[in-house]
């Protein structure tokens, strides 16, 4: 599968699944638009992996939650390079509590940046795709359709994000756009660390038929195959990558077996 | 109006405090903010100020006074360079 001279903008791709995205991609040959928000450190190092792969990269910092600074890295986007290929709508955030605590606050932040986001990255993205085509990938987690201790909010947001997918599908078909997204049970990355207890992680690694837990590559293969001509008649799926875990949730440990 | 007082106004208006009541010795916890309204405060001085502030420098911050240095310093270093 080759992505040479696709360009991709992967949102929140300093760390993570949106990380490991990007150095696949680049990997396939696409040059790679970094975004990031809080840590410019790792998205530079991001930019560093993605060139030693022989590939460009360019680092946009941007609150994709705000929608002046989302459309200020477009309009740069636009300027510098006047198309796009593919779009993976990583990044992500989320205040981490019980659906009785969530107020109105942290219901916006937390909506705005993982399912608003992507309906205004998906616009801006699909106009620079005009005529091209393209690709658009989504990242949402199990917690659109399970209910996970203290992620009610980000639960809600992915919803969105998985319904949005299917709508765009539709409606940029006839424009040579997929789109489609990727959902992930616990992922090993930083931002598990902030979400959930160690406790549960080490459950989580327990409860995973595959026999471990997800890791962000384990994302990026199938956000990869999403991309590339393989996939093209697969659309406005969300594709579950989690091992196993959502299907089998009375897998006993091995040991604990009569 | 001064980069302290800016920084005040910005804090106040996130975590809904009378500005008059916060000095370079109140805490992020004194006005009863949660970690969300701390992140919203530093994005919102960040686009200000045209500044980044990583997040392990903020986590170092023990109150505004800390705060109002630091974007101070950044401030000071961006028109220098």
């Amino acid at each position: 599968m080759s992505l040479k001279g696709k360009l991709a903008l992967v949102t929140g791709s300093g760390r993570g699944i949106g990380r490991a995205t990007a150095l696949k991609l680049a990997s396939q040959g696409a040059d790679v638009i970094v975004n990031f928000f809080r840590r410019r450190d790792a998205a530079e190092q991001t930019a560093k992996d993605i060139e030693a792969l022989g590939v460009k990269a360019e680092v946009i910092r941007a609150n994709v939650g705000d929608p002046a600074k989302l459309n200020e890295m477009f309009d740069m986007i636009s300027d510098h390079f006047g198309y796009l290929d593919i779009l993976i709508n990583n990044a992500a955030s989320g205040v981490g509590r019980s659906v009785m605590d969530v107020d109105v606050k942290a219901w916006d932040w937390t909506m705005n940046i993982n399912a608003r986001a992507f309906l205004l990255c998906a616009q801006r993205a699909a106009r620079l795709m005009g005529g091209r085509g393209g690709k658009i990938v989504g990242i949402s987690s199990l917690g659109s359709s399970f209910v996970l201790p203290t992620y009610a909010v980000v639960g809600v947001s992915k919803a969105a994000l998985e319904a949005l997918t299917r709508y765009l599908a539709i409606e940029l078909a006839h424009e040579g756009i997929c789109v489609n997204s990727v959902a992930a049970s616990a992922v090993e990355t930083e931002a598990l660390k902030f979400y959930i207890k160690q406790g549960m992680i080490s459950d989580t690694r327990q409860a995973t038929p595959a026999g471990r837990m997800v890791i962000p590559e384990d994302v990026a293969k199938v956000v990869a195959f999403l991309c590339s001509e393989e996939a093209l008649m697969i659309r406005g799926q969300t594709i579950i990558v989690d091992g196993g875990t959502s299907i089998a949730p009375f897998v006993i440990p091995e040991g604990d077996q009569q | 109006m001064s980069v302290e007082e800016q920084v005040k106004e910005i804090v106040a208006k996130i975590v809904h405090v009378d500005k008059n009541l916060m000095t370079r010795e109140s805490t992020f916890k004194d006005m009863k903010a949660d970690s969300l309204d701390m992140v919203q405060a530093l994005v919102a001085v960040e686009d200000r100020f045209d500044i980044e502030i990583p997040d392990e420098e903020a986590q170092k911050f023990q109150n505004f006074g800390d705060f109002i240095s630091y974007v101070e310093s950044r401030i000071a270093e961006k028109e220098k360079a």
